[in-house]
């Protein structure tokens, strides 16, 4: 913010000038005593021109920051004591509320059950519940689902939502290919034999069709609405979007015309902020009542004031995955290089210093997912072996494995360090390379130009990433690929759960890559909080059931 | 006259230079904005058709045809991912900005050329050596420690004497002036400390440097006392000099304030401008490069402008 001197040309020698100034100061003052005679009023003017500026200033910020609070202490409660307004301080902002066309689960977390709703939905335990549709059947071969809508449904602009819209919206979908249509996989056709029946037909049993529903490719749009999808939403939601303020707030009013039970709060204002800081002082001065995620270290402070915060972690589907480049030519195309990666890196270690939230994770599923099996034991910490593999493959400490590590910089420089330093144990010699998210997308994601990548797939029922030959990964072995199609063709879901894990395992035994640990959110909320969803809530943040009551001294 | 000529000649050239470089520079950056879109589970072909759709597949020239032609008729194109025209998104993040930097530029003024002054004043060496101390200090103070600082004193919820926000701009904006002018108070005072210490160096040199040409004597051998001398004589032939770097710490803080705009939550426009880079939305970024180019023109034109009306001997 320093203005250079050299800009104003005739003026900038004033640099210059200052060896002799001194002395031109020590001349003035042997006026000194001359000065002490001069008339006092002569110097005054100036002095108290800035004085009341002074005065005006600090003046201007008192009034207005007393009166402030007062104003807000305006905020009315309901009959039962719940605040009217509660607001929520998250990170990841949408950019525009186009569910349809912008990938990013912060859209799914403030949209989706909030706003649009779904055939059906999503349970606090990932397990699929009823939402518009209140009952389903499946026929025995698994090719027919029948779903019965709730009677009455409406949209927030009034118009009734029938069997019509949920055909449309699927349609549109797939002819016009929206975000998340390769979702619905196998689908023959989709039709309403009445106003609250819709029929989906498959060409082949798709176990994870149901699942698919729960997210945005079972998302019901209303076929006669016009309105702007990057400023407005028309949903049928218990919340409409009363104001959008891309990259920082969105305002969630109750929807007066939602078909079902009216949500806890009436207003629920979303924040989001960039800066942790920001985002841990607004929670301490009530400017937000829930915060999430927060990191370990910030929550610190509120952990240890149990008498006003509330503090926990909650499941969720979050993989940090270390992706190695598996493509022949590689270093890390070498299994044996892969499994050395895999034994040098101490876990334990990595959730230690992140605060201890987060669990160990041995393979491509989570824990919430199907086909979840513990594969921690398959690579356990141990640097010999590791040092053994790496010698095998012709790399030791005077000719040590040179590699990259690339990543976004929204997971912070102290990961990559302590990467370096564990691999730097088994003779790697690892550089790690922070870049901003979009220089991520086209160098690893889209050129697969990498050593080793670190991303955080959230993404629930992603497992088929590891049977696609083409995503960055360069992972290709077809036994994993079969497997995944039979999983996903079976109509029984004990036996999808069964194959799942096989491939799975499959996957984690081959270093495909290494799981660094699956990623806990973790909340801080005001004691007087309660109904905000704990677990996975950087995905999927239903909002109905939340309600908060101020302590009465506060 | 022709001076003035000259001068918006050299604006306009400036301007459309400016444009061709920053539309290269940008197309430079890896990454595009149909990816972002199409997110970590999307076939390649989603993200062609998003590239089609938001016509990133013309011919470069082709884009910056359209862009230029945009410009001239006063539209600075559409943000692809928000879907609002650019001037509006620029208009609101300004309307937090410029309230800020203004802000900011009072109390650093009224903090700089006081204490400036009585730098220059100041007949001690040590009481000297305490200014040019103070100086130094303040200047050096990172932006966002002294943020902290202010907001561990004033704000609520933290503070010892909690009265001010600690982040956040409210939802009805400058609808409701009150908190509007409260959020802003806490970021203005971090910034206008830390430009307030540049301001104070800035005044003592310039006023050393007018009174080494003599005309402070000049004054003094009339009647006036030294303070007197400095303040009205000093002060007004010190002025163009100031004006010149109120100007340029006044562009400069567009961006420079980006820190506190973080620390604070404001959606000013440095903020801004680096989400829009980070999504690459590469038309609102160019349009709001742009614009800040142009504003940095046009002050300095302005300030070109000042300093002949301020200084006569610069005439014709």
């Amino acid at each position: 913010m320093t203005a250079t001197n050299g800009a104003n040309g005739a003026h900038g020698e004033s640099g210059a000038t200052e060896g002799h100034t001194n002395q031109q100061d020590t001349a003035f003052s042997t006026d000194a005593s001359l000065q002490a005679h001069a008339k006092r009023p002569g110097g005054g003017p100036r002095r108290s021109i800035w004085a009341i500026v002074a005065v005006i200033v600090i003046a201007v910020a008192l009034i207005v920051g007393f009166w402030h609070p007062w104003a807000r202490k305006a905020d009315q409660t309901q009959s039962s004591g719940a605040a009217d307004t509660v607001a929520i301080g998250l990170k990841l902002a949408p950019t525009n509320l186009d569910i349809r066309n912008t990938a990013g689960s912060a859209l799914d977390q403030v949209l989706i059950g909030n706003v649009y709703e779904g055939l059906v939905a999503r349970s606090s335990e990932n397990k699929v519940v009823p939402a518009l549709a209140k009952s389903w059947d499946v026929s025995a071969d698994g090719l027919k689902y029948t779903f019965h809508l709730n009677t009455g449904l409406t949209f927030s602009n009034g118009d009734p939502l029938t069997a019509e819209d949920v055909v449309w919206s699927i349609n549109e979908l797939e002819s016009k290919q929206y975000h998340d249509a390769d979702a619905l996989k196998n689908s023959k056709s989709v039709s309403a034999p009445n106003s609250d029946t819709v029929v989906i037909e498959l060409t082949k049993p798709y176990a994870n069709l149901l699942w698919a529903l729960t997210g945005r490719a079972g998302l019901v749009f209303d076929k006669d609405a016009k309105y702007v999808a990057k400023t407005q939403a028309v949903g049928s939601g218990p919340y409409v979007v009363e104001q959008f303020t891309p990259n920082s707030s969105i305002t969630l009013k109750a929807n007066p015309e939602y078909w079902g039970a009216q949500p806890k709060t009436p207003t629920v204002v979303v924040k989001y902020f960039a800066d942790d800081n920001a985002a841990v002082n607004a929670l301490k001065s009530n400017e937000v009542q829930v915060l999430a995620p927060i990191t370990a270290s910030l929550a610190k402070p509120f952990e240890d004031d149990p008498a006003h915060y509330t503090v926990e972690a909650g499941d969720g589907t979050d993989k940090y995955v270390l992706g190695m480049n598996n493509a022949a030519g590689k270093p890390t195309g070498d299994k044996r290089v892969r499994e050395a990666i895999r034994y040098a890196i101490d876990h334990d270690q990595l959730i230690a210093a992140r605060g201890g939230a987060d669990k160990a994770l041995g393979g491509p599923i989570p824990s919430l997912d199907p086909g979840y099996e513990d594969l921690t034991g398959l690579y356990p910490h141990d640097v010999e072996k590791a040092k053994a593999l790496l010698t095998e493959a012709g790399y030791t400490k005077e000719h040590p494995l040179k590699l990259t590590l690339t990543y976004a910089n929204t997971y912070g420089t102290d990961i990559g360090d302590q990467l370096r330093s564990q691999l730097k144990a088994v003779n790697i010699d690892l550089k790690v390379n922070v870049v901003e998210f979009s220089t991520w997308l086209q160098d690893v994601y889209t050129d697969k130009d990498y050593d080793l990548s670190l991303v955080d797939h959230n993404e629930s029922h992603d497992f088929t990433q590891w049977s696609n030959a083409d995503y960055y990964y360069n992972y290709n072995n077809p036994k994993v690929a079969e497997l995944t199609d039979e999983a996903l063709g079976s109509t029984d879901d004990a036996k999808r759960d069964e194959l799942l894990a096989q491939a799975a395992r499959i996957v984690s035994q081959d270093a495909a890559a290494d799981w660094l640990f699956n990623y806990r959110v973790t909340t801080a909320m005001d004691k007087g909080v309660s109904g905000f969803p704990v677990n996975m809530n950087q995905t999927l943040m239903p909002l109905a059931e939340l309600s908060y009551t101020p302590a009465v001294t506060k | 006259m022709k001076y003035l000529a000259r001068r918006l000649l050299l604006f306009v050239v400036g301007l459309f230079a400016i444009s061709v470089v920053i539309f290269l520079a940008l197309r430079v950056l890896p990454g595009d904005i149909a990816t972002i879109m199409a997110g970590l589970n999307s076939p390649p072909e989603r993200v062609e058709a998003l590239r089609a759709q938001m016509g990133l597949d013309r011919q470069l020239i082709v884009q910056y045809g359209a862009w230029i032609a945009g410009l001239v008729r006063g539209d600075f194109g559409t943000a692809m991912l928000t879907g609002q025209p650019v001037a509006a998104l620029v208009g609101t993040r300004a309307a937090i900005t410029f309230p800020l930097i203004i802000l900011g530029l009072i109390i650093a003024l009224a903090i700089g050329i006081p204490t400036g002054c009585a730098a220059v004043l100041a007949r001690s060496p040590r009481a000297r050596a305490v200014y040019q101390g103070v100086a130094i200090v303040g200047g050096a103070v990172p932006a966002l420690w002294g943020g902290l600082i202010l907001i561990l004193l004033f704000a609520r919820g933290s503070g010892l004497i909690p009265i001010l926000p600690a982040s956040g701009f409210p939802q009805a904006g400058w609808a409701d002036p009150g908190r509007a002018l409260a959020s802003l108070v806490l970021p203005a005072l971090t910034v206008g400390v830390i430009v307030g210490a540049s301001m104070m160096r800035y005044t003592r040199s310039a006023l050393q440097s007018v009174a080494s040409t003599g005309t402070i004597e000049m004054a003094m051998a009339c009647g006036m006392t030294r303070t007197q001398a400095l303040t009205r004589v000093g002060l007004r032939l010190a002025m163009p000099q100031l004006v010149s770097v109120i100007g340029l710490t006044f562009a400069e803080m567009i961006t420079g304030v980006m820190v506190i705009e973080n620390l604070f939550a404001l959606p000013g426009i440095g903020s801004g401008l680096v989400d829009d880079l980070g999504h690459r939305d590469l038309i609102a970024v160019q349009s709001e490069l742009f614009m800040l180019a142009a504003f940095f023109l046009v002050i300095g034109l302005l300030v070109d402008i000042a300093h002949r009306a301020l200084d006569p001997r610069l005439g014709d």
